[in-house]
């Protein structure tokens, strides 16, 4: 579905990502793990469009992500989470799910200034899918509270169903257990898996939790220093050598 | 909850609207009271739209009295060497200067506020040198301009009140469109894009076009007020759309309370009145605009509106 090939970054005299390559499929839950400042949150603003690579090509379900903006790789299919929750706090906790949905609506600027009865009747359906998308991680009945009144943990949920009410193909979630304790993280953890199982969207996650990410992934990425040093399941890459070292310090 | 919320809305209108037919009844015999009732409708069109600007989109213009100037010299030359009848000259000068607002948006969209702030005074300060000092004089230049009423459908607004009638089906229909724009698709993303530009880009939203579109709105809500400003006292000069008039507009704004409905509402009237009350010593107006901004940003940043709404707050916790 989405593939990387040689991607590179350089800030200055800094390559933050240094020719990786990747290759994910629908169906699968990957992670993305490395020690700090090892490029995976430049990584994630590479594929979503936030930079533009100094060399390499993305490509998603077939087609060249190659020089496209942020809004429009949304509406390819690719939805992402942040690392500082970047909510829309003083809107409501709907609100951000209708500007989630924003793609997925059609009503133009005339529609819109003049309450045109098509518009009006997307709306109402609109409103209801988006009650239906805080069901589903049951915090509805916050619907109407600005966002920023959120405690922490439904912030996190909020953004990352705010990122799934988009429709994606392909969601990337940026250190979403940060900051949460255990009990969010076990009803992240099995949140995680019902983006797979129940709305088809291939999560990509970058985590610090060792716990939480050997658990759920299906396939796991390592970058240190901006290079990939290894890919595979959980056993695999947790018996790396080269990922010990990155991880333990060493030779 | 909605229901409740959508009755209290519709409480307010209901108000608005009655108090608005009542006032020239009460003014009968007052024709200024009157003429200062028709400043406030046309200063709440072009702050409406200044809001969809500022208080949706999160942007600023220092210039915005550029915008109520095109309407208004648009609108009574286009009369005064086409003879089209005012009623669509209005009409095509507030078009005009959407697509001009378009045309500066383009860039200044790029910039930071305060850049954008710099860039929109400059645009400001040119509108205003070029009907100051225009081309063979066809602003009339410092003389000003003469134009005829405003007539619609053969019916000429030759009196304040006929024109504050007038006038205030024009804001109900500009409140309107503001309203559906602020509970629509496209608001929401102008909402998003004033909260977190960054993250409205990720969740789909075209954030130049978004920016761009606030500023040909608000430019067509503040020259369609300059035009019925023209029309209503017959007579325009540079002077009317000096820099002051874009702090004026902004002060009103702020003061009242951004991205809502009644902010400007508020702040249109209380400023409209304080200009009045100043008229013995008008070159004081920008002292008090300027001691007006500086307590609304450092003391109250919601305006009135947002101590109004922050003190209801308190009532309600108390209750509980």
């Amino acid at each position: 579905m989405l593939d990387i090939n040689n991607l590179t970054i350089t800030f200055g005299g800094l390559t933050a990502v240094n020719d990786v390559s990747m290759h994910l499929d629908e169906g699968r839950i990957y992670g993305l793990i490395g020690p700090n400042g090892a490029g995976k949150t430049t990584f994630f603003n590479l594929v979503s469009g936030v930079y533009i690579p100094t060399s390499g090509n993305i490509s998603f379900c077939g087609s060249s992500l190659n020089g496209k903006k942020p809004y429009q790789i949304n509406k390819a299919g690719i939805s992402r989470t942040y690392q500082v929750i970047n909510l829309f706090k003083k809107m409501t906790v709907l609100e951000n799910i209708l500007v989630g949905m924003h793609t997925q609506m059609k009503s133009d600027f005339a529609a819109s200034l003049f309450h045109l009865r098509k518009e009006r009747r997307e709306e109402e359906e609109a409103v209801e899918k988006a009650h239906q998308w805080l069901q589903f991680v049951g915090i509805d009945q916050r619907a109407n509270d600005m966002a920023g009144s959120l405690p922490y943990g439904e912030q996190r949920l909020l953004e990352i169903v705010r990122a799934l009410s988009s429709k994606p193909r392909l969601i990337l979630l940026d250190e979403p257990a940060a900051g949460m304790n255990s009990a969010e993280k076990e009803t992240l953890n099995g949140f995680i898996r019902k983006i797979m199982s129940e709305l088809h969207v291939t999560p990509l996650v970058i985590e610090h939790d060792m716990k939480l990410i050997m658990d759920i992934c299906d396939y796991i990425f390592v970058l240190s220093f901006g290079k990939k040093i290894a890919e595979g399941t959980p056993q695999q890459v947790q018996a790396d050598p080269e990922v010990i070292a990155a991880y333990l310090g060493g030779e | 909850m909605s229901a409740f919320i959508g009755n209290r809305n519709r409480l307010g209108i209901m108000i608005f609207i009655i108090v608005g037919l009542v006032l020239p009844l009460v003014f009968s015999a007052m024709p200024y009271a009157v003429l200062v009732c028709c400043y406030i409708l046309i200063y709440l069109i072009a702050v409406s739209g200044f809001d969809v600007l500022v208080g949706f989109s999160g942007q600023i213009s220092m210039g915005h009295a550029a915008y109520y100037c095109i309407g208004a010299y648009g609108s009574a030359m286009l009369h005064k060497y086409t003879g089209i009848p005012v009623f669509f000259t209005m009409l095509i000068a507030a078009v005009t200067a959407t697509l001009v607002g378009t045309l500066i948006a383009w860039p200044t969209t790029k910039l930071v506020a305060h850049f954008m702030s710099l860039a929109t005074i400059a645009f400001g300060n040119i509108v205003f040198q070029l009907v100051n000092t225009s081309p063979g004089r066809i602003t009339g230049d410092a003389n000003g301009l003469h134009t005829t009423y405003l007539s619609v459908f053969g019916y000429e607004l030759n009196t304040y009140t006929r024109f504050y009638y007038f006038a205030l089906i024009m804001v109900l229909l500009f409140m309107l469109i503001k309203y559906n724009l602020l509970h629509s698709r496209v608001g929401r993303a102008m909402l998003a894009i004033r909260e977190n530009d960054h993250a409205a880009n990720g969740m789909g939203v075209n954030v130049r076009f978004y920016k761009v579109a606030a500023f040909a709105v608000s430019a067509f809500f503040a020259a369609y007020a300059g035009a019925m400003f023209a029309h209503l006292v017959r007579y325009i000069s540079p002077d009317s759309f000096k820099q002051t008039v874009s702090v004026m507009f902004l002060t009103m704004l702020l003061f009242g309370g951004t991205a809502s409905m009644s902010g400007p509402i508020i702040g249109v009237t209380i400023v409209s009145l304080l200009n009045e009350a100043l008229r013995p010593a008008s070159s004081y107006k920008m002292l008090v605009y300027g001691v007006l901004l500086l307590f609304v940003i450092l003391i109250f940043p919601g305006g009135i509106l947002g101590v109004m709404r922050s003190m209801k707050e308190k009532i309600i916790q108390k209750r509980k």
